[in-house]
């Protein structure tokens, strides 16, 4: 069966997001766009997951947790896990790896974390645009070890990806790559490439065209279909 | 040194906001933003290549007041916006970081 996914949105949490991003609003549009699979990935944290699994579940959507971790080189990784826990305990484990320089949400952005109301539960006081003190070697061993997907996220943009910040992939193991502009897939035709919104803002959720054949609305099947490059990027 | 001198220098100026008169007391080169975040010295000028939207909050958090884009990098319009509200005054050369590193390094022992 063909799912159309968008694994790389963004909430309220993430400094950088528009505030209307709530879980619920995501949710809601990911339902009305005819997105069947969708991932939240903040900066760096995982604290609106629990909101965002209850949102999808009212709207019948088949939702993966996690985050965009920043690397110490700064490259920007999609890491996705197949439940809220593991995504919550990863996120935990990812800020003791951030800097200790608070947000300023007047420059940076507000930092709110919600409920599936949208009722604001509290604020990271860490800034989350922040790098962690994680390389990528070490953000896939962990992610790995959690039984997650690992994603370098748009890594033909000329900033924040593995590509920009290291000059080129190394040849190494990846779930999948993610390309910001789907015309330049073909470029890293060695892995399975995928393309996501990477939405800030309302609008942009299922902005691309992703879709991934899959046996069943499995975790284990969905590995098996990206591992295996059974998707469709129009 | 003034901001004003690096126009001297030959450094193109990208901005309008009036900080022709700001005294730049330090220096700092780096393409790492969490690592300028961490370590730049207030009032400060930045050398980088990094010129995108992102650099000026930075700056703005470090208390970077000038930044010079090396490289012949292509400058964004919202970074120069973004400069503009936040008095950082910006600036581009087609020269590496090294070679303007030193230069401005020079100028600023006057």
């Amino acid at each position: 069966m063909l799912v159309r996914a968008d694994f790389h949105i963004h909430s309220c949490v993430s400094p950088c997001a528009s505030l209307e991003m709530s879980p619920a609003a995501i949710a809601e549009k990911a339902k009305e766009k005819g997105l069947d699979l969708v991932a939240l990935t903040d900066h760096n944290t995982a604290l609106n997951c629990p909101a965002f699994k209850a949102n999808c579940a009212q709207q019948g959507l088949w939702s993966l947790y996690g985050m965009e971790v920043t690397s110490s080189e700064e490259a920007h990784l999609v890491c996705l896990f197949e439940d809220v826990e593991t995504a919550l305990e990863f996120s935990e484990f990812v800020y003791k790896y951030m800097p200790d320089i608070e947000n300023k949400p007047e420059v940076f952005g507000d930092q709110v974390y919600v409920d599936e109301n949208e009722e604001i539960l509290g604020e990271v006081e860490k800034y989350l645009g922040n790098a962690s003190g994680l390389s990528i070697d070490d953000v896939r061993e962990e992610v790995f070890f959690r039984n997650g997907l690992f994603i370098p996220a748009h890594v033909d943009k000329p900033v924040f990806s593995i590509v920009s910040q290291l000059g080129f992939l190394p040849d190494a193991t990846y779930t999948a790559i993610e390309v910001f502009n789907p015309a330049n897939a073909k470029d890293y035709a060695k892995y399975p490439v995928i393309s996501d919104s990477d939405a800030h803002y309302l609008d942009d959720v299922a902005k691309k065209q992703l879709y991934i054949d899959v046996e069943e609305k499995s975790f284990a099947a969905l590995r098996d279909s990206l591992q295996n490059n059974r998707i469709v990027l129009k | 040194m003034k901001v004003s001198d690096l126009e001297a220098l030959g450094y193109t100026r990208e901005t309008k906001n009036e900080m022709e008169d700001f005294e730049i007391k330090a220096g700092y080169t780096g393409d790492l933003l969490s690592d300028v975040m961490a370590n730049a010295p207030s009032d400060s000028i930045l050398i980088t290549i990094q010129a995108h939207k992102n650099t000026i909050a930075v700056a703005t958090l470090a208390g970077i007041r000038a930044i010079l884009v090396c490289n012949k990098r292509a400058i964004p319009s919202d970074m120069i916006e973004a400069a503009n509200d936040n008095d950082v005054a910006l600036f581009k050369t087609a020269e590496t970081q090294f070679e303007a590193s030193a230069k401005v390094a020079e100028k600023m022992k006057d």
